[in-house]
């Protein structure tokens, strides 16, 4: 009995549906355009994460030491950088190694090559490459380095870190404004998105009046004459999320190669990254839809729908 | 079957719907309630449904107090009561098989008894042959007699009949009458609302009439007296 009750009313949500059809349609359009708002807000935040992580992850310092310094001197900052807390990489290039690759990099250019032959020793240095766990931590990491001692073994460091410290600082302040007017935007659009429904469901439920004042007259529970309205806002829910999925993945994938570009060089593909995420976004958008929908559909049933 | 004790009822501000009912309907019985508009006839009838409630006393139905029935309770009082109104309240977008089947639908009943129960109803009102017509295809007193099927699905004790005869011509308003009378024969208690005063004195039956709000004669037998 629960059964054919539930799927009466579903029935009579579709009918509500159709026989409004446009009514129907402009509520699943604001619907569709407030979770596509909020959707893409999430996107942008997820690529700017990205993007700054990508940049953190590019940032590293190199410290080029001495041709003449002697191996154990080397190795033993090796190892003391090795043992410091803040080092989260490090990638130490021998001398000899530096020479291999070196060689292998100007094969093509005998010039060069003869040249280093002329030479008869290694001219190059060992150099060590280290990656920090924070951004500031580079700062104390090549303070440790500036000590008395190291002079004559350590002959540069590249202190490149400065300049990408600024670029992440601009995608962080740029990031964070378009959340905050990305999060005004989102809660006005759910607002609009909710008077819409519940305009919506009062207008159906008007234009019902006659048919639900037949249903009580009969005696029906007051569940059942709910039921149809929740139900119908359910649709409108999931249409409208499944409308978004539509857009934002064909968006997406029109515009990917533009995406590739840009970010060309960092260690990240959005594109695969949201193709990746299909079934969590699709859940997170119906949930949202169907929340937003429903909490209005019952806001005007419990004000208009007296049973 | 329907009792009502000391009920009063007024609407904001201050009009009075009725006042000091106090009135025994016993099981079986075909009453008629008359009096001139607006002296609380539909008010009674209301209450007696439910969809008012009193604003002081007390109304048994079936032994049931629903003075303070609570919101769940009344769908269940309205399966015990058939209604039938002067304006009919048919979906002009379903058929009659559909309007009748309509009631038992909302409560849940399952295929095979509303293929049953459907047209034994409309066998009662005299409409086996016009099941698939949609109410602007047939005349007033069949679209009354719809309403009258409609309400005997869930075979209730109780019929109200408020103004059933107001849209429609004498012939069909007689008619309409019979089928009440057939209806009440069968055991269904009768509340007929009316106006009409040749339909109340052929009748014969029990009449209650009503002056502002109040009862001013009960009489076995009666006749339409204001």
């Amino acid at each position: 009995m629960i059964l054919l009750s539930t799927y009466r009313a579903i029935k009579l949500a579709f009918q509500n549906f159709y026989r409004n059809i446009w009514l129907s349609l402009a509520t699943v359009l604001i619907l569709v355009l407030t979770i596509f708002l909020v959707s893409l807000l999430f996107g942008v935040k997820i690529v700017a994460d990205k993007t700054i992580d990508s940049v953190k992850e590019n940032v590293d310092v190199s410290i080029y030491f001495e041709p003449d310094a002697p191996d154990n001197e080397i190795l033993a900052i090796k190892e003391n950088l090795e043992n410091k807390p803040e080092v989260r990489e490090l990638n130490y290039i021998s001398k000899s190694q530096a020479l291999e690759n070196f060689k292998e990099k100007n094969k093509d250019n005998p010039t060069i090559l003869e040249s280093l032959e002329a030479i008869g020793e290694n001219p190059l240095g060992a150099t060590i490459t280290i990656k920090a766990r924070k951004l500031e931590d580079y700062q104390t990491i090549l303070k440790s380095l500036d000590d008395e001692k190291y002079k004559g073994i350590i002959q540069d460091k590249d202190e490149d870190y400065e300049s990408n410290q600024s670029v992440i600082q601009k995608l962080t302040d740029v990031t964070n404004k378009v959340n905050r007017v990305g999060l005004i935007l989102g809660i006005v659009f759910s607002f609009v998105a909710i008077l819409v429904v519940f305009n919506t469901i009062r207008i159906t439920i008007y234009t019902h009046r006659e048919e639900i004042g037949i249903m009580k007259l009969v005696g029906a529970s007051n569940s059942f004459v709910r039921a149809p309205f929740i139900f119908e806002s359910i649709l409108y829910g999931i249409l409208a999320s499944l409308i978004c999925l539509l857009i934002l993945y064909s968006l997406i994938n029109t515009i990917s190669p533009f995406l590739n570009k840009f970010f060309e060089g960092y260690s990240l593909d959005i594109v695969s990254y949201f193709n990746s995420q299909f079934w969590k976004v699709a859940a997170l958008q119906m949930v949202f839809s169907v929340f937003l929908s429903m909490v209005s559909s019952a806001i005007a049933i419990g004000k208009y729908l007296k049973v | 079957m329907i009792k009502f004790i000391n009920v009063s009822k007024t609407y904001k501000p201050d009009t009075v719907g009725v006042k000091n009912i106090n009135l025994h309907i016993r099981p079986g019985e075909f009453v008629s309630i008359v009096g001139q508009s607006g002296t609380g006839k539909t008010t009674l009838a209301k209450l007696i449904i439910a969809e008012l409630k009193p604003d002081k006393g007390r109304i048994i139905i079936g032994g049931w107090d629903i003075t303070q029935i609570k919101p769940q309770e009344i769908p269940g009082l309205r399966r015990q009561i058939g209604v039938v109104y002067q304006d009919f309240k048919l979906l002009q977008k379903k058929t009659v098989f559909e309007n009748v089947a309509f009631a038992l639908e909302v409560c849940g009943e399952g295929i095979k008894k509303i293929n049953t129960i459907v047209p034994q109803v409309l066998k009662i009102v005299g409409l086996e042959n016009k099941t698939d017509r949609f109410p602007r295809q047939i005349s007033g007193g069949e679209q009354q007699r719809v309403v009258i099927a409609r309400s005997l699905v869930h075979r209730p004790k109780i019929l109200l009949a408020d103004e059933p005869t107001g849209n429609l011509d004498s012939i069909n308003a007689y008619d309409i009458i019979n089928l009440l009378k057939k209806i009440n024969k069968f055991g269904t208690t009768v509340v007929l609302v009316t106006h009409n005063r040749e339909i109340v004195n052929a009748l014969r039956k029990r009449v209650i009439t009503i002056d502002h709000g109040m009862i001013i004669s009960d009489q076995e037998s009666g006749k339409y007296i204001l």
